[in-house]
């Protein structure tokens, strides 16, 4: 026991002082937080040059009101407002020019604005069919936009909101029925998503609560995500240490002092208190973060503490398969190729993560996360969804993970004695059954 | 070929009762049986792939036997004893990354020692071979010569009783190797039981109380280095004479002309005035030696030009 202590302090030690790990813990919010900075710096570089749009009205009544509500867009929509007025402008102008028959020189009209669109004369041009007001089913769909760059939908989008808006005003005046009856008869109810009603000990009753976005969906999917990067940051720097080690000969020092399961066990617990060291630092501050704002409630404190459980069940299991990994082979790309399997593992709780989500209680959700090598991930995930799974679902997920985590631990223990001296090819998959069924 | 287990009287730190290890169709160690007496210089000789580091990694319980008892500092078949043996592989191994002190440390915490007992004794050591001011330097900053002396260190830092070497000398100047030799005599007078591996004979034959020989698996010599020479008899002559290694070629009864350079060494199966008589008529003799084959001599004559590269050493 004591030797295990010494490899895994002396592995932890070298572990936290190296660059890699300075890096790793900064590199996580630095993505995180980077991203929200990168979306928000790529949203102020927004292309706010003019779209001139040409409209060939044939309704004749349509384009006046498109080009009045294009005016108000562009002078009241795209800017910044800030308390002194307006700011800066962030989104482009709409210009709308009304079609005229001489622009095309006598050709067919398609033709001859397609032509403009080629010369970036025009962004786009739209045809409003004669039958634009038509009722009747079938015989609407008038409507046609035409432009060379289809990935920017904002006009296309605004046009057929504020075309369709104005057709039915349009058709409304057209059946004598007020549109501001119509406006206020289809209102919207006002919806709103509440959890559930409870009773405390004391008998008082506590009315359900607003459905809160961030505890519903965030906090489950971010604690899951951050399980996978804290656990598959970490196991995988076990095959490399100890395929290193093995390569630079110091396994075989090693060996003459510890047994190649103290060996093993002193680099897993060594990667586990690394990898706790992050999970910690992490957690720490998104809990002082969420206290200083008030928003503890958000994070029960249990979810913290089944965190850890299932970062270490994660750790031992995949831990323990690639340190075996990284002992059979003799050269990193026989390692990595080996290690494919077990990263096809690791995908299934992120191809199956969304439809747990929608429907956590499901049977297949149920089942699932009770498919050891999913568990950690899986499980974390169900127990963030309130009200979570029930008790004997954990328990179960929780002594089936931990019976899979020691058979992985005695498989990859034997793997690891006979493949950490071994020289030469790397072992086959042959080779590693044979030595898990060895003496 | 002789395969003879010498009884010693004094207690043995290693003793091996007919082992045997395979590896797939590969006899690596073939029923041998061998007894280190503490305190003593063992030295391990043989060709490359004769089962020399097999033999020393089941020493350490790092292989186990297919057959037969390893008992190692009065343990039988388990590691209890590996506190008390240092290693040096053949081929080294310190993390890079450490500095000289921490790896030390590291090592001789893995063998039990504590830091308050490691540290002396590392700076001691240091000092010794000269490397006291490398100390705080990571190990990637050695040259190869000092990193050598580092990994062993890092064999006797924990005061072993058992001191296994695995071809300490390779690739060392001769200063460090001369600094090594000397660090390794003295852990022997200290009482230190010392095996050790080499392909270099002349370093055999002068540190070695006792040497074996493996061959192919099997133990082909065991002894001290007189008992060898004499169980090969007196059958070498050194000679130095005008052009003697042409006329010697010729010769009926010659053996084997191994030209030393200064002089020539002949195995010769007949008898030796006779051979005199006949290089004396034939030109002027400058030197005649009758003397016992060197360890080189009786290696080649067993291993000879049949010594083929094996696997799993």
């Amino acid at each position: 026991m004591n030797k295990i202590r010494q490899i895994a302090w002396t592995e932890y030690l070298n572990a936290v002082r190296s660059k890699a790990f300075l890096i790793g813990l900064i590199m996580l919010p630095v993505l995180l937080f980077g991203s929200v900075l990168i979306q928000k710096f790529a949203e102020s570089k927004v292309d706010i040059s003019d779209r001139r749009l040409v409209v060939v009205d044939h309704t004749g009544i349509l384009f006046s009101a498109l080009a009045a509500k294009a005016q108000s867009r562009n002078e009241q929509e795209i800017f910044e407002w800030t308390k002194t007025g307006k700011g800066r402008q962030l989104r482009p102008k709409f210009v709308l020019e009304p079609f005229r028959s001489t622009s095309t020189n006598g050709g067919p009209i398609d033709l001859g604005l397609s032509e403009r669109v080629r010369k970036k004369e025009l962004f786009a041009f739209v045809v409003i069919g004669k039958s634009a007001f038509s009722t009747e089913p079938g015989t609407g769909t008038e409507i046609l936009y035409s432009t060379q760059t289809p990935t920017f939908t904002e006009l296309p989008d605004w046009l057929e909101r504020t075309l369709n808006a104005e057709i039915q005003q349009h058709r409304f005046g057209q059946a004598k029925i007020d549109p501001a009856l119509v406006r206020k008869l289809t209102r919207d109810a006002i919806f709103r998503r509440l959890g559930l009603a409870n009773v405390t000990q004391t008998g008082e009753v506590v009315k359900a609560k607003e459905e809160n976005k961030l505890a519903t969906f965030a906090v489950p999917a971010g604690a899951m995500f951050l399980l996978y990067t804290l656990v598959m940051g970490s196991a995988p720097a076990l095959l490399n240490t100890v395929l290193e080690e093995k390569m630079q000969k110091i396994s075989e020092v090693l060996i003459a002092s510890v047994s190649p399961f103290q060996l093993m066990m002193g680099k897993l617990v060594g990667a586990i208190m690394t990898s706790m060291t992050l999970s910690l630092l992490y957690l720490g501050a998104l809990f002082f973060f969420l206290w200083r704002n008030g928003l503890g409630n958000f994070v029960p404190p249990s979810l913290y503490v089944w965190f850890f459980v299932f970062q270490l069940l994660g750790l031992l299991i995949y831990g323990s398969i690639l340190s075996a990994i990284g002992a059979a082979c003799t050269e990193i790309k026989d390692a990595q190729n080996m290690m494919l399997p077990v990263m096809l593992l690791t995908f299934i709780p992120l191809f199956t993560w969304l439809p747990i989500m929608q429907s956590p209680t499901s049977s297949f959700s149920r089942i699932l996360s009770l498919i050891p090598p999913a568990t950690p991930l899986l499980m974390l995930l169900r127990i963030a969804i309130p009200p979570g799974p029930p008790w004997w679902e954990i328990a179960l997920g929780i002594l089936l993970t931990t019976a899979f985590m020691f058979l992985c631990v005695w498989a990859s223990a034997k793997i690891f004695r006979m493949g950490i001296l071994s020289q030469g090819q790397s072992a086959s998959m042959g080779n590693l059954v044979k030595w898990i069924l060895s003496r | 070929m002789v395969s003879k287990t010498i009884l010693h009287d004094g207690p043995i730190a290693v003793r091996l009762t007919r082992v045997t290890k395979t590896f797939g169709q590969h006899i690596a160690v073939d029923d041998l049986s061998l007894e280190v007496p503490e305190g003593s210089v063992y030295g391990f000789i043989g060709p490359n792939g004769s089962g020399k580091t097999t033999t020393l990694r089941m020493i350490l319980h790092i292989f186990h036997p297919d057959s037969g008892v390893i008992e190692v500092l009065g343990q039988q078949g388990t590691r209890a004893a590996n506190d008390r043996i240092g290693y040096l592989p053949e081929e080294r191994g310190l993390y890079k990354k450490m500095t000289v002190r921490r790896v030390l440390a590291y090592y001789a915490a893995l063998k039990g020692m504590s830091a308050a007992e490691a540290r002396p004794a590392v700076d001691q050591w240091l000092e010794k071979v000269g490397l006291t001011q490398w100390g705080n330097h990571k190990v990637e900053a050695l040259s190869k010569g000092m990193a050598q002396k580092i990994q062993f260190i890092a064999a006797v830092v924990s005061r072993p009783r058992l001191l296994i070497l695995d071809e300490p000398f390779s690739g060392l100047d001769p200063v460090n190797l001369e600094v090594l030799r000397a660090a390794i005599l003295e852990l022997r007078r200290q009482g230190t039981t010392i095996i050790f591996s080499t392909h270099d004979m002349m370093m055999a034959e002068q540190m070695c109380d006792f040497i074996f020989m493996i061959y192919r698996g099997r133990k082909v010599l065991d002894g001290t280095l007189e008992s060898i020479q004499e169980r090969y008899g007196a059958d070498t002559i050194r000679l130095r004479a005008d052009g003697a290694a042409e006329i010697l070629r010729g010769m009926e009864k010659v053996q084997n002309v191994r030209d030393l350079g200064q002089c020539q060494e002949v195995r010769f199966g007949g008898d030796a005035q006779e051979l005199l008589n006949t290089l004396s008529a034939r030109t002027r003799v400058q030197l005649f030696e009758i003397t016992r084959p060197s360890l080189h001599d009786i290696f080649v004559r067993i291993a000879g030009a049949d010594s083929v590269e094996q696997t799993h050493e």
